[in-house]
């Protein structure tokens, strides 16, 4: 893990607060696909290789998930900040493991906040109910907002955390080589078995199967003769 | 159609207060509020009761959610009873859910991000991530302009509006890009990061990929491929502190 300045960890968990936000909140401008988290996170830190490596690698679990209702996913925005912060200044083949690690559990914690913000949002709801009832606008006005603040709290809360708990593995767990490398063989292989989880689950039976296994038969050529 | 630019910002936030009871609902009130100001001074009653109408229960995918928001705003300006008012918008929640569902989630976004993923890999950095924000970003704020628009032109015949627009046809379109881009991405993806692993690493990352498709589809929704991941990394960090 870079050593940071003060300034830089604050500028860090603004970029994890942003992208916790734009999963659901606000804006959802893909600010908190891992690709882009990463890589701009990455850059913060001063280490954009470790940033790419890592959004590409949590891009690829973001590919099993679909958004779709009230389906409960993780929250990869400020796992891939946080992943990318413990990643950077090593070699990825021995960060990427660990940083994955901790990302992971990140994204999963980050999945549960989400469902305790949204039970927060019905309470807070509920509590101005009268209002709502009688349809005054600035009721409608504070919840919006409250609702906001209530998720960027949550968004820099888990950065911070994420933050501080990379912290004290770069500090506190060190691993040899060996394992190092082990465990980033893992990450790769379980990030190649979601976006092919999700790939499939996408495709279905039909044309889009069909249309999958094209784009395969074409990037197992490019990757071949690039 | 007046406060059409300030309805269409608060749509980039129409998730803001989502949550289990109403889920879109609050958020389609506080998107809704410049487009019913002028209901206001014409006619206050009706302006408080279509303000309460508009927080009620709502889902439907934010990206689409213009379409019901327009169409309900005009409906309330043409005075079409309540009741009805609100069977549109129950009406809209499913078809506005599975079009928009299709449309950027399964859609244009995986597309996107297939192509992206592909481009990073080829070294093109950061032209890559920037082309993904702006394009992705401009299709988005087009179709918001356009929901919206569509949607109070439309008013209660907003559902014949929806049939007879590029959608249906567009999503049937961008599935099949989505699924070429995705397939493309993955092995590009998987040489980039094994090829300074040698074969042995190669291999086992591979075969670990290939397990872990097949318990997750067995196991699965429980084991998800974040736990499979998690746990092969535990056991990998049990059988090295046992020395092994």
């Amino acid at each position: 893990m870079s050593e940071l300045p003060p300034y830089g960890l604050v500028i860090l968990i603004a970029w994890g607060t942003l992208t916790a936000l734009d999963l659901v909140s606000v804006p959802q401008g893909l600010l908190s696909r891992p690709l882009v988290a990463g890589s701009v996170a990455g850059w913060l830190a001063g280490d954009l290789e470790a940033g790419i490596r890592v959004g590409v690698l949590f891009e690829c679990f973001a590919l099993d998930v679909l958004p779709i209702g009230a389906v409960r996913y993780p929250d990869y925005g400020p796992a891939t900040v946080v992943a990318t912060a413990l990643a950077a200044g090593a070699p990825w083949e021995f960060g990427l493991g660990p940083s994955v690690a901790l990302g992971l559990v990140l994204a999963i914690l980050g999945g549960w906040s989400l469902q305790y913000v949204r039970r927060w949002n019905a309470r807070a709801i509920q509590q101005r109910a009268a209002a709502l009832a009688a349809g005054e606008g600035s009721a409608i006005r504070l919840l919006q907002y409250g609702g906001l603040v209530r998720d960027g709290v949550r968004g820099a809360a888990l950065t911070s955390v994420g933050l501080a708990v990379a912290a004290m593995i770069a500090l506190h767990v060190p691993l040899d080589r060996r394992t190092a490398v082990g465990l980033s063989l893992i990450a790769i292989g379980g990030a190649i078995s979601a976006a092919v989880s999700g790939a499939l689950r996408s495709a279905g039976q039909g044309a889009r199967l069909r249309w999958l296994i094209g784009g395969v038969g074409v990037g197992l050529l490019v990757a071949i003769l690039a | 159609m007046t406060g059409g630019w300030r309805a269409l910002l608060r749509l980039y936030a129409v998730q803001g207060t989502w949550n289990y009871e109403r889920m879109l609902g609050v958020g389609m009130g506080y998107a809704a509020e410049p487009l019913l100001e002028d209901l206001k001074t014409v006619d206050p009653v009706r302006h408080s009761e279509a303000v309460v109408r508009s927080t009620e229960f709502f889902n439907c995918n934010p990206n689409l959610a213009g379409l019901a928001l327009g169409a309900t705003a005009r409906a309330e300006y043409e005075a079409v009873p309540g009741a009805q008012i609100a069977r549109l918008r129950t009406a809209l929640c499913s078809p506005l859910g599975a079009l928009g569902d299709e449309l950027f989630w399964t859609g244009a976004v995986p597309a996107l991000i297939g192509l992206a993923l592909a481009a990073v890999v080829l070294g093109a950095g950061w032209w890559a991530i920037g082309g993904l924000l702006v394009i992705y970003n401009l299709f988005r704020l087009g179709t918001g302009i356009w929901a919206l628009r569509t949607g109070y032109d439309a008013g209660m015949k907003v559902g014949s509006a929806i049939a007879a627009s590029w959608v249906p046809r567009a999503v049937g379109r961008i599935g099949l890009v989505a699924g070429f881009t995705i397939g493309l991405a993955i092995p590009m993806v998987a040489v980039w990061f094994l090829r300074g692993f040698g074969w042995a690493g190669g291999l086992g990352a591979a075969a670990l990929g290939a397990v872990g498709v097949a318990v997750t589809r067995w196991f699965g929704p429980w084991l998800t491929s974040v736990r499979f991941t998690l746990i092969a990394m535990l056991l990998l960090l049990v059988f090295r502190w046992m020395g092994l």
